[in-house]
């Protein structure tokens, strides 16, 4: 085998190195074979030096996509829903305190109760969901399942502590300020933005590690009908919370169209249930085995 | 029918990965050959960067594959999956030329 000529092989030094050890000794041949005994010009050495770190950022992507997968999907658009609820969340502390100023107090108090009651119901779903697949959930884990689930669920557990740390901080400044200094307070609101998106991600990656290990149990037809009801409820629970939110903050702020936004909101769910859950039973029957995950 | 195309890569006529598997799809070339190849019938000109980039991804989707070789020059296939890629890009693009010619109303004469 002929040795790479060693001007054409310093082009080389542009590629990552898997590819050069992959793709190195062809590369060069054809690069000799095309110069046919030329030393490369500028627009040869220009061209290779683009498409090599063209391919160094695609590892790159790659690399990072692999390592950071769970909070990169989590983070795409389709997720949206997710932010919300965290945005949700994490503001309570400052909206619960500004609502006892608030001017229609009434109505605030029933946003709030109705949040908290909603909210409630969305986890006992959560947790009836839980219950009706633990056998399942059991008989996979015996069966050596873990270590396929192992990362996603050491993934959301991480954001999970991370994103109750920060509720815990800011419902502690939350507690020992008044609300027109939360108000006037950047740190309190990028703080409260860093923990909402920070706790999105966590639900997101919980909905998905409960995803990943239902596509692996083997549920009986009526359970897994159940979970896929249950899930209709997790999801619409989110989107009442969002529009009990709403209502809350007109009533903060006086504001018509928040309100209006709101009692649509509610609306709009109210009207969709009842045809998203009879499709969760028609899905939930034609799989053939399990359901996808609560609230994912 | 896009979703296709950006899953197999192939979006235009003059797509390296769609030159390199139309060169391929007469049998099995090394880089060189493809190169001389596709300026050939296609009159695009690819350098190395730009053709053994294509190379690249064609591998990492399935639709190429390499061949052994004592040599350092390693010849490339199509595979079933580049066949049936390819088959449906240029059905894509049998279909746009067409609706293209009929519009021109030279579709008659060309077509």
């Amino acid at each position: 085998m002929k040795p790479a000529d060693p001007d054409a092989a310093r082009l080389l030094r542009w590629y990552p190195r898997g590819w050069r050890e992959r793709y190195g000794e062809e590369f060069l041949a054809m690069v000799e074979d095309s110069l046919d005994g030329r030393r490369p010009g500028w627009r040869l050495r220009l061209s290779v030096a683009r498409a090599g770190l063209r391919e160094r950022g695609h590892r790159a992507r790659l690399a990072g996509q692999r390592a950071a997968l769970p909070v990169l999907r989590a983070l795409t658009w389709r997720r949206w829903t997710f932010f919300l609820a965290g945005s949700v969340v994490i503001n309570l502390p400052y909206e619960f305190k500004a609502s006892s100023g608030a001017a229609q107090r009434w109505q605030a108090a029933a946003a709030m109760g109705a949040f908290a009651a909603v909210a409630a119901l969305g986890g006992a779903a959560v947790l009836t969901g839980a219950i009706l697949a633990l056998p399942a959930f059991g008989r996979f884990l015996r069966a050596g399942g873990w270590p396929r689930i192992r990362r996603r669920v050491a993934w959301a557990a991480g954001a999970t502590t991370a994103a109750g740390s920060g509720m815990a901080a800011l419902v502690l400044i939350a507690g020992s300020r008044t609300y027109d200094q939360l108000r006037g307070s950047w740190v309190f609101f990028l703080g409260g933005f860093a923990a909402g998106l920070v706790l999105a991600v966590a639900f997101r990656l919980w909905a998905s590690a409960v995803k990943a290990t239902a596509t692996h149990l083997d549920l009986p037809l009526r359970v897994r009908v159940g979970e896929m009801v249950l899930g209709v409820v997790i999801t619409t629970a989110v989107f009442v919370m969002l529009a009990c939110y709403l209502i809350l903050s007109s009533a903060i702020y006086s504001s018509v169209p928040l309100l209006l936004l709101g009692v649509a909101g509610l609306a709009v769910q109210s009207a969709a249930a009842p045809g998203k859950i009879r499709q969760a039973v028609r899905r939930g029957r034609r799989r053939p085995r399990s359901a996808p995950g609560r609230g994912g | 029918m896009a979703s296709r195309r950006q899953a197999n890569g192939l979006r235009r006529e003059n797509d390296p990965p769609l030159l390199i598997l139309i060169s391929l799809a007469e049998g099995p070339k090394h880089g060189h050959a493809l190169a001389k190849d596709i300026e050939g019938f296609a009159g695009v000109t690819l350098g190395p960067g730009a053709l053994y980039g294509a190379i690249t991804r064609l591998e990492e989707r399935g639709l190429i594959e390499p061949l052994g070789s004592d040599d350092r020059r390693r010849p490339y296939q199509i595979t079933s999956a580049g066949s049936a890629a390819l088959a449906g890009a240029l059905a894509d693009l049998r279909r746009v030329t067409s609706v293209g010619l009929a519009r021109l109303r030279i579709g008659g004469s060309l077509a």
